[in-house]
């Protein structure tokens, strides 16, 4: 084996040059000669059907190519896999912001020019699009794993619990706003395409793609080796993607497509607005005797998303009585979709905030009330946890963050003109891997041995090339500046996404079971017996090897399932809100992750930090406000839609629990993509209360909420 | 975008003269609002007359006259130079904080003085095309009256627009009693006192001021005061940098002894133009500059408020923020 390990190292992004340089390729960064460039256009109703379509000035219009409408669009596959609709197959609409055509032209301004040339005439329909008017009429979702989970009587725990409290806590839509919009380069040959697409399920958007395009998978070649963010936008595919391959089709020309940033608020899904009715019930020592957690949310006309906002409630906390239900209410609203944490970070708001005020009623700490109800095996399956790092994120926490100074009663600390508080919240995220295939391919010149590592991984920015050369440098005795990672190609081994907090875990366990059994294989064609295991580098030099390679399909151990497996985390939030002004300031910010393994502690440091952005933005500025009128979203920029600025965001710091877990997976990897950003806006907003003695139930907490 | 004629100018004249000839020309400048609107098809001039090579970005003292120890500011110098010029730094420190409130860093480097007090509403109806709105097109009625309007204004509003104007700068430069100085494509050069330069609404928001059609501001004049370092520019806002203002005010405080002299007052974020508090001003001068005075100063100009549906909170944050930005003045926001 190596002597200098590389995995757990804090090394630097093997693609920060080409980064920092700006020669790494995104989707559009690709130049291919004779491109023509589309713009989509959109609905301005949100209910109704389009009655008449001219584009006759459109298409008259300086260096047009095309204009594809539901008049004239290929017949596509609905049901592919592309999320959202929109694929221009009738004059149907469904919300608005909906795409009724593309233009292409020789230029980007062209297409834009004559993209507000079509004259577009609509029958009007009933739209549903305020929610507080149809919450009402939200029913059981279809999808099984939304329907009730009942344990015990909840309403008789209730009903004779001496401490108790039952609070409606919301949280309004959120989008994405990844940094490089969605866009893509679309180019035919013959019956293949090629698509240029940042997508973190490279397989998922080629299936989705070719499904959606009535074209076999294997002519879909889907190329991403570099995404500008996505936060689950990118997980599944919208109809800008295939709408590109259509209109390079059309025009017989690579085509590129880019939304605009006012396009990404209505093209490419969004975090619904969540109601959450929490009832909590206590015996005066602090253990729980009841929890409810019920979700009333919206989804698209025609098609079913609910983020799971009562998982954190089913795996938290120790209690006999417990009711987790969901409903929803088909709207006139683009389709939700997965949104970074999706239903715990929205759901840990609503359940830590809650715990706080019932914590706060029994005057018990919020950190010894959480212990207390510490459960000792999932409480959801009666599963054992793999392992469960709560107790230890809080207490290490506590110690590091300074939590003794904060004081039971609100207001108890000021400082000029701001009331400062401390907030605690707690979260978890489902560990585990997915299969992933992965190649290596082994090279030697004279001793020095060159290593590349192939499967159809993603790397959003989170540094998924960087961990894969730390595993296979350590796992085949090569240094990382011999190994080179070659991801986010639909044409390489199939892999998991870099969603659900799968990536890290599938991805590393993969290569490096792949690189186990190259090292086997060559032992095996060595025929020798060795003292010590070789690594593979020392054998190809030893058995005098030029090249060799190996392919491994790899799976997740054959009894992970028998566990329940968590990241957990535990947030603290100092606050400073202004008493005149109701600014508030989050001068520092602590996140305490169990996570398992860390592979590299500098990229994971990162991501943590990005979660507690997030979900600083959460808690205090971000917002998508639709008129209830029209369905049009007011917040259509990154002017109106606030996500934090530098100014906001103080010092964030991490810790990660040293721990060894193995059960889930053969390297011990957690994830911390999602868990990142789960808890935190309960935390800040728990603060708030520890500041002000204000509790504020209503996302996000901007200043007129603390006059 | 639409196509448009780019024409670039080196003199006052030369640029008015085209403005003369084509009704639908437009003054290029930093073109950090201008360019955004066009490509968003909200403005759709046919031609851009660029100005940015015209001499106007000076910054001096003005040294005769009856506005002595004033300052004149080009109306081409950038937001940034502006805001960090010693001259204003040390006289108008007012006008460098509410300079330095507004837009982002990228942004005030670009944009230039004249272009900031020309700058259109940031209301999203106004942005959308296919919403309603009397600014953009007159007689498509107020998209944001009924609609979402927690940004809108509170004083001044008509049925026909509910806007406000986004500016911090004007807020200041209408505290400080600034006087705006323009010309025409007849070569006549005109002041407008800064309080006249905005307008409200009334039946015709598509008109932000009072300039001519193609007259052209080459620069801003502010008198001396007795206020610098007894004022403060306060802007609550969503979020710490980069956001438009809830409420602003810019408050200059003149003392004679521990009495109130006079004290100016202007408010952002809650009309159609930087709203100057009169109410409070008048109340108090000869006052001792107490908080509760303040206090007493601040309820009395939020009475006349007219909220919207979104909006109500706004007089309860005026009055907090001008009491506070009162108070923060008395110590230069050395507090």
């Amino acid at each position: 084996m190596s002597e200098v390990k590389n995995v757990g190292q804090a090394i630097n992004r093997i693609d920060g040059i080409v980064k920092v340089t700006g020669t790494a390729t995104y989707a559009t960064d690709y130049i291919l000669k004779n491109t023509a460039h589309a713009v989509i256009f959109k609905s301005t109703i949100a209910a109704g059907k389009i009655t008449k379509m001219d584009t006759t000035d459109a298409e008259k219009s300086a260096g047009v190519l095309a204009v594809i409408t539901h008049k004239n669009a290929p017949k596509l596959n609905a049901k592919g896999g592309i999320r959202g609709g929109a694929l221009l197959q009738s004059p149907d609409i469904e919300f608005y912001g909906q795409h009724i055509g593309v233009v292409v032209a020789e230029t980007f301004e062209q297409a834009r020019y004559a993209a507000k040339l079509v004259k577009v005439t609509y029958e009007k329909g009933e739209a549903k699009v305020d929610f507080a008017k149809h919450a009402k009429e939200a029913v059981l979702p279809k999808e099984e794993e939304k329907a009730d989970a009942i344990r015990g009587d909840v309403e008789s725990a209730f009903n004779n619990a001496e401490f108790k409290m039952e609070a409606v806590y919301e949280t309004p839509i959120e989008h994405h706003n990844p940094m490089e919009p969605h866009s893509t380069i679309a180019f035919w040959e013959g019956e293949k395409v090629t698509l240029y697409n940042g997508s973190q399920i490279v397989n998922g958007a080629q299936t989705a793609a070719a499904a959606t395009l009535n074209i076999k998978p294997e002519n879909v070649r889907i190329v991403t080796p570099h995404i500008g963010g996505g936060f689950g936008s990118k997980g599944g595919q919208w109809a800008n993607l295939v709408l590109t391959a259509v209109a390079a089709k059309t025009v017989n020309r690579p085509v590129k497509l880019a939304l605009t940033r006012q396009q990404m608020f209505n093209s490419v899904g969004l975090r619904q607005k969540n109601q959450q009715k929490i009832r909590l019930a206590a015996t005066k020592d602090g253990k729980l005797t009841a929890l409810a957690h019920e979700t009333t949310t919206h989804s698209a006309i025609n098609n079913e998303f609910v983020e799971p906002c009562g998982d954190c409630s089913k795996v938290m906390y120790e209690t006999p009585n417990s009711l987790i239900s969901y409903r929803v209410v088909p709207m006139n609203i683009i389709l939700p979709t997965y949104t970074r944490g999706p239903g715990k970070s929205t759901g840990s708001f609503a359940l830590e905030s809650a715990m706080d005020e019932l914590a706060y009623q029994l005057k018990i700490d919020p950190i010894e009330f959480r212990i207390k109800n510490e459960p000792a095996k999932d409480p959801s399956n009666g599963k054992p946890w793999s392992s469960r790092t709560t107790v230890q994120c809080l207490q290490e926490g506590a110690k590091a963050f300074g939590w003794e100074k904060r004081k039971m009663e609100p207001r108890q600390q000021e400082q000029g003109e701001y009331l400062i508080g401390y907030g605690v919240a707690c979260g978890s995220y489902p560990a585990r891997q997915r299969d992933t295939s992965a190649i290596v391919k082994l090279s030697r010149k004279g001793s020095d041995v060159k290593a590349t590592i192939e499967l159809a991984a993603s790397d959003l920015g989170t540094g998924t090339h960087t961990i894969i050369a730390q595993t296979a440098s350590d796992a085949l005795g090569i240094p990382i500046k011999n190994i080179t990672v070659h991801i986010g190609d639909s044409s390489l081994p199939p892999a998991a996404g870099s969603v659900g907090s799968v990536g890290a875990a599938s991805f590393a366990n993969a290569v490096n079971d792949a690189c186990n059994k190259i090292t086997d294989e060559l032992l095996a064609k060595s025929g020798k017996q060795f003292f010590a295991r070789p690594t593979a580098a020392s054998l190809m030099v030893s058995e005098n090897i030029a090249e060799f390679q190996t392919r491994m399909d790899a799976k997740p151990p054959a009894d992970a399932d028998q566990y329940s497996a968590h990241s957990f985390n535990a947030n603290f939030a100092e606050v400073w809100v202004n008493k005149y002004t109701g600014m508030v300031r989050v001068p520092r910010f602590l996140a305490v992750t169990g996570a398992g393994k860390i592979l590299n502690p500098k990229t994971a440091r990162s991501q943590i930090i990005g979660g507690c952005v997030w979900g600083i933005g959460m808690a205090l500025t971000e917002e998508s406000i639709l008129d209830p009128r029209w369905g049009n979203f007011v917040t259509r920029s990154l002017a109106e839609y606030h996500v934090p600025s530098n100014l906001d965001i103080g010092k964030i710091e991490t810790i990660f629990i040293n721990e060894i877990d193995t059960k889930p997976n053969t390297l011990g990897v957690k994830g911390i993509g999602e868990v990142g950003i789960v808890g935190v806006a309960g935390a800040v907003a728990n603060a708030i209360f520890n500041a002000t003695g204000k509790r504020v139930r209503e996302l996000p907490i901007t200043p007129d909420k603390l006059l | 975008m639409r196509p448009f004629i780019y024409t670039p100018t080196s003199t006052v004249s030369a640029a008015t003269q085209k403005l003369k000839a084509n009704p639908h020309a437009k003054y290029l400048a930093g073109g950090t609002n201008l360019l955004d609107l066009m490509k968003e098809d909200v403005e759709k001039p046919t031609e851009l007359v660029d100005i940015t090579r015209l001499v106007l970005t000076e910054v001096k003292a003005i040294t005769t006259g009856v506005n002595k120890g004033g300052i004149t500011i080009g109306a081409l110098g950038k937001n940034t130079d502006t805001a960090n010029h010693p001259l204003i730094r040390q006289n108008f420190p007012l006008l460098t904080q509410s300079i330095l409130a507004g837009a982002s860093a990228q942004i005030r480097n670009m944009a230039s003085n004249g272009g900031n007090l020309n700058q259109r509403t940031r209301c999203p109806y106004f942005y959308e095309t296919s919403m309603p709105c009397n600014k953009r097109e007159p007689g498509s009625g107020c998209g944001a009256l009924e609609g979402i309007n927690r940004m809108h204004a509170i004083f001044g509003w008509s049925q026909a627009c509910v806007a406000v104007h986004p500016s911090d700068m004007c807020v200041a430069l209408a505290a400080l009693d600034a006087v705006v100085k323009v010309q025409g494509a007849d070569g006549k050069e005109r002041s407008i006192p800064f309080t006249d330069y905005h307008r409200l609404p009334g039946d015709t928001p598509q008109k932000d001021n009072t300039l001519n059609p193609g007259e052209l501001i080459t620069s801003i004049e502010i008198p001396i005061n007795n206020f610098a370092n007894t004022s403060y520019y306060l802007k609550v806002r969503d979020r710490a940098s980069y956001a438009f203002a809830l409420i602003s005010v810019a408050a200059g405080v003149e003392l004679e002894g521990t009495r109130i002299k006079q004290a100016k007052i202007a408010l952002g974020g809650v009309a159609h133009k930087p709203w100057r508090a009169l109410e409070a001003e008048k109340f108090l001068i000869g006052k001792e500059a107490t908080e509760a005075n303040f206090k007493q100063a601040a309820e009395l100009e939020m009475k006349s408020a007219k909220p919207l549906e979104h909006n109500e909170f706004k007089i309860e944050l005026g009055k907090r923020a001008i009491t506070r930005a009162l108070m923060q003045a008395m110590t230069g926001g050395k507090a």
